[in-house]
């Protein structure tokens, strides 16, 4: 048992879409733009030419947020959403009834539904290709060129990932809706 | 809440019918998520673009499941990029070549028929006998051209030392020729930018967060944004690595060397260089000084060439100083640019090394390469073979050629004699060579056009005879060994069986050696006095095989067994052992190699780390670009260096043999201003597409659909053009249409787009007619020092569709 979460060094992301790749590759995700369990986020730049903000521009990578405190779990009619013993928001497929219930609760707009297993799936850490199969991380973090994520166990106080948030400055996505995410974003 | 309900009903009624689908591909496997007991990790190398990172290949029961980083390998650290992790998406495309073919329509029309391997070399022997008997035994008579590979040696030296024409073509002249001149030619070799302990860098035109380069990109990026590196961007676009930057200059197009000059002025006219690394390293520095004063290069007049205003100008060069040596003008790597290229990379180099780093930690470091075992070709001379048609087209022209002036010679009626026969292998030079009609000319002139690759590609569908190449992930390349601060020899071998009827280009170099031999040898025997009196002299059973005449002979191993050798010979057998197992060695890797944190490696302790390599003077070979063929580089370093050894501010023999200014000079007459209303069209790469090899992966069209024009957007919107909007661009010598895109990242008189996409092969399904081909409107303009292209002299005109 663990609880996993996620930091990610967020000002060395490229937009190269590595992860986004690789996630689509690990886990068996359909092509399309609207089915990705990860992506990048871009802010449009600020200024007219020549004189831009760089400090307005850069990018933001972003998957489900793996909220202690999910609003896609409170509002799943079937309790297809739950969280696993190490913590993951999980998506049972047997039990989801595509209702999308959870696509409007959830405020990172990280659900969406495959096609193929008729759910409405999202970023589980990798933890039914990976983790289960004794691999230590994520896909997305294991290819990523400028290293942007540290994967591991927030209850474990020597794992890297505890340390790295007790030794820098960090937030997370919209924490005053108080969901309590587990993704970390290191400034 | 009871349409609530009731929608919850119906889904659920639309559930019932997916589950029962859901049980199916249960059936099929599909959702399965526990890895198969027969799993096989593989090491191989990538070979999605040019860079060769080092994957380890997932396979359950023979089938290749996922590709993930190999963290052993000092080059790419441990990281795949997107077009890595596609790789699996090219090796199941259902478009791939899969059996050799000879046309049956017209040329270009793409019709084939399948045949053997023995069929299609038949075809390629008679057409050839003909040819070279008619050209009476010249063979240069037969052009050829690659793309960069790791098998690119194995074809070049079949067709160049075997085969015995002089007429090859490479990437060289549409990449990165005049960097890598420029660099060799003032500091005796390219390098390799130390970005990891760098604490200032210049990054002009390179965008190494689109183009990805290893290390280059995972070491600076790591360290921009004020955590060690401060990165300049120059570049008239806004692009990703300009998101990274302190500071972001945008240029007008073809004018950085009037910006290198000018910092240049800066830090001679304040003595801000490192006075005592120059008087003890550079040659002609004081001629140098004072023809950077003389000439006026001011930052003032700089700002009114560049657009960049002086006062930046300044900044520049006195940050770049105070942060030197460990401060870099970052040398580039496509830069076939403008007709001033050459002189601009002189520029740099000379920039940089007044700073100091050179050959010094965060500066320009050459490393150290580890030597392999040889595999050597025992190559006949061909008394009849001409030197190859554009030799007189630019000063100097290397065993690489260049490639618009060798095309543009066959089609214009200036070569000294005919180019009748054409192979290319790995590359498409219907898509990647500036004015695609003169190429698709070229093609059309040929009696037999012979195209090995691996997707068929517009190149292909004007081939005679198509030779299907087995894919990376299924073939074993000749192995590598890759210089830098940290070298390590890394080895691409098959991760699956080769599908299909393909094969690897030292079994097609084979076959097609075999067939050839004899007949061949024969017109030389009709036709080369130096071979008849050999002959005489020794007998013909002796001279055929002492002199290298079997054709086939140095690709009957297998490319397994080569390899062996190469490695066992120098390392031993353990040290094989090591490489066939991990994918990669070097000395000492088992006591050196660390994990230090999830996401850091150590390849060598901090003091074995080769930063300083050279003593005294710059003798020692150091270490090269792994894509640029080394002998070509020894050669113009021998014929150029000074004789001082030093670092060349002025190179006056080149100069008085070729016409060449001896110092960077810029030339108002090589300049093309952009006319009022007009733009300059510029190109470039994407983190998620290489050209257009690329171009059918279902999985990077995903990320990437089709290429886009960026314009200004007040400019777009002064022409009536939105976002999506078709746009019509039109140069002198063609015009395609493609969506625009309006942004501010690009200034009022500058359009570009993403370079790959337009093919036209009908072949490939998911590429076809998708997006615009650059090649159509960019103009075949190459600078006259090495024939390299000039992409970025083009100017268009646009319209609204």
């Amino acid at each position: 048992m663990a609880r996993y979460g996620m930091a990610l060094d967020y000002k060395s992301c490229i937009n190269c879409k590595a992860c986004e790749s690789a996630c689509k590759e690990e886990n068996g995700i359909l092509l399309g733009a609207d089915k990705h369990r990860i992506w990048v986020g871009v802010k449009d730049i600020e200024g007219i030419f020549p004189d831009l903000s760089i400090a307005s521009s850069g990018f933001e990578p972003s998957q489900c947020q793996q909220c202690d405190n999910a609003p896609c779990q409170s509002v799943c009619p079937t309790n297809a959403t739950y969280y696993d013993d190490n913590g993951v928001v999980r998506v049972n497929p047997d039990q989801c009834i595509l209702c999308t219930y959870c696509m409007e609760a959830c405020p990172y707009d990280a659900r969406y539904i495959d096609d193929r297993t008729m759910t409405v799936d999202k970023c589980n850490f990798c933890s039914d290709t990976r983790l289960i199969n004794g691999e230590t991380t994520t896909a997305c973090q294991a290819t990523c060129p400028t290293k942007v994520r540290i994967f591991g166990d927030l209850d474990d106080p020597d794992s890297e990932i505890s340390q790295v948030l007790r030794d820098r400055d960090h937030h997370s996505m919209k924490e005053h809706l108080g969901t309590k995410p587990k993704l970390f974003y290191l400034t | 809440m009871s349409i609530v309900g009731a929608s919850v009903a119906a889904t659920a009624l639309a559930k019932t019918e997916a589950a029962s689908n859901k049980a199916k591909i249960t059936d099929f496997g599909l959702s399965k998520t526990q890895w198969s007991d027969k799993l096989q990790e593989i090491p191989t190398l990538c070979e999605m673009c040019v860079n060769k990172c080092a994957a380890i290949a997932r396979v359950e029961d023979g089938v290749l499941t996922k590709l993930n980083p190999n963290p052993l390998f000092p080059k790419s650290r441990n990281m795949l990029c997107a077009r890595g992790n596609a790789g699996i998406q090219a090796l199941e495309d259902p478009d791939r070549l899969k059996y050799p073919l000879i046309r049956v329509g017209e040329r270009g029309e793409g019709k084939f028929k399948r045949v053997t391997w023995d069929e299609a070399n038949e075809y390629i022997k008679d057409k050839m006998v003909k040819i070279i008997d008619e050209e009476k035994d010249n063979r240069s008579t037969i052009g050829f051209c690659a793309g960069e590979g790791m098998a690119e040696h194995t074809y070049k030296s079949f067709m160049a030392d075997k085969i015995g024409s002089s007429n090859f073509v490479n990437h060289g002249s549409i990449c990165l020729a005049t960097t890598i001149a420029g660099y060799t030619l003032t500091l005796g070799g390219y390098g390799q930018a130390d970005l990891e302990n760098a604490e200032y860098v210049i990054m002009a035109g390179a965008n190494r967060a689109e183009a990805i380069v290893t290390p280059d990109t995972m070491d600076v990026f790591k360290r921009t944004k004020g955590r060690g590196t401060k990165l300049i961007v120059v570049d008239p676009r806004f692009t990703n690595t300009a998101s990274h930057a302190d500071k972001w200059l945008p240029i007008e197009v073809g004018t950085d060397l009037a910006f290198v000059l000018a910092l240049t002025y800066v830090v001679v006219s304040e003595e801000r260089y490192n006075k005592r690394f120059c008087s003890e390293n550079l040659s002609d520095f004081e001629e140098y000084k004072k023809h950077i004063i003389s000439n006026n290069y001011t930052p003032e007049w700089a700002q009114a060439i560049t657009g960049i205003k002086a006062d930046d100008i300044r900044e520049t060069a006195r940050d770049f100083m105070a942060h030197a040596p460990r401060a870099i003008y970052y040398q580039g790597r496509r830069t076939a640019w403008s007709l001033q290229d050459y002189q601009l990379r002189r520029a740099q180099a000379i920039f940089s090394a007044m700073g100091g780093g050179i050959d010094k930690k965060g500066g320009i470091i050459f490393g150290k390469k580890l030597p392999l075992g040889s595999h050597d070709i025992n190559s006949p001379s061909y008394d009849n073979a001409k030197e190859r048609i554009e030799k007189s087209k630019a000063a100097s022209i290397g065993t690489s050629g260049s490639w618009i002036a060798w095309r543009n010679t066959i089609i214009d009626g200036t070569a000294p004699y005919p180019i009748r026969a054409f192979f290319a292998y790995k590359q498409n030079p219907m898509l990647s060579i500036p004015n695609t009609t003169k190429t698709k000319q070229m093609l059309e002139k040929m009696e037999l056009v012979v195209v090995i690759d691996t997707m068929p590609s517009d190149t292909v569908m004007m081939a005679d005879v198509v030779l299907p190449e087995s894919l990376y992930l299924e073939r074993e390349d000749p192995v590598k060994s890759f210089g830098g601060t940290e070298p390590s020899i890394a080895l691409r071998k098959p991760v699956v069986e080769a599908r299909y009827d393909t094969k690897p280009v030292i079994e097609i170099m084979r076959g097609l050696g075999e067939k050839l031999t004899k007949p061949l040898f024969e017109i030389s025997k009709k036709y080369d006095e130096s071979l008849q009196e050999e002959i005489e002299e020794r007998g013909e059973k002796a001279v055929f095989k002492e002199d290298g005449y079997d054709l086939a002979e140095g690709y009957r191993h297998s490319q397994k067994t080569i390899n062996h050798h190469m490695v066992s010979s120098i390392y031993g057998e353990e040290a094989w052992k090591t490489l066939r197992e991990k994918g990669v060695f070097y000395p000492d890797m088992d006591k050196f190699f660390k994990k230090i944190s999830t996401n850091e490696y150590e390849y060598y302790p901090e003091h074995k780390k080769n930063y300083s390599v050279i003593q005294g003077d710059l003798i020692q070979e150091p270490y090269h670009d792994t894509c640029i063929d080394i002998e070509e580089i020894a050669v113009l370093v021998k014929k150029f260096r000074t004789a001082t050894k030093k670092i060349a501010c002025a190179l006056y023999n080149f100069e008085k043999r070729k016409g060449v200014d001896a110092m960077p000079k810029w030339r108002d007459e090589l300049y093309t201003p952009t006319p009022v209303g007009k733009f300059k069209f510029i190109t470039g790469r994407h983190g998620q597409f290489t050209q257009s090899g690329s171009a059918n992966n279902a999985l990077l069209l995903d990320l990437l659909p089709e290429n886009y024009l960026w314009i200004n957007k007040r400019v777009a919107e002064a022409k009536g053009i939105k976002f999506g909007d078709n746009v019509a661009v039109k140069s002198k010598i063609g015009e395609i249409q493609i969506k625009a895109y309006p942004t501010e990242k690009i200034g009022p008189n500058v359009v570009f787009f993403i370079h790959g996409f337009g093919a036209e092969s009908s072949e490939l399904t998911l590429a076809h007619h998708r997006g615009a081909n650059d090649n159509m409107i960019i103009e075949d303009i190459y600078e006259t020092t090495f024939g390299s292209a000039a992409m970025h002299e083009t100017v268009v005109e646009l319209r609204r569709v």
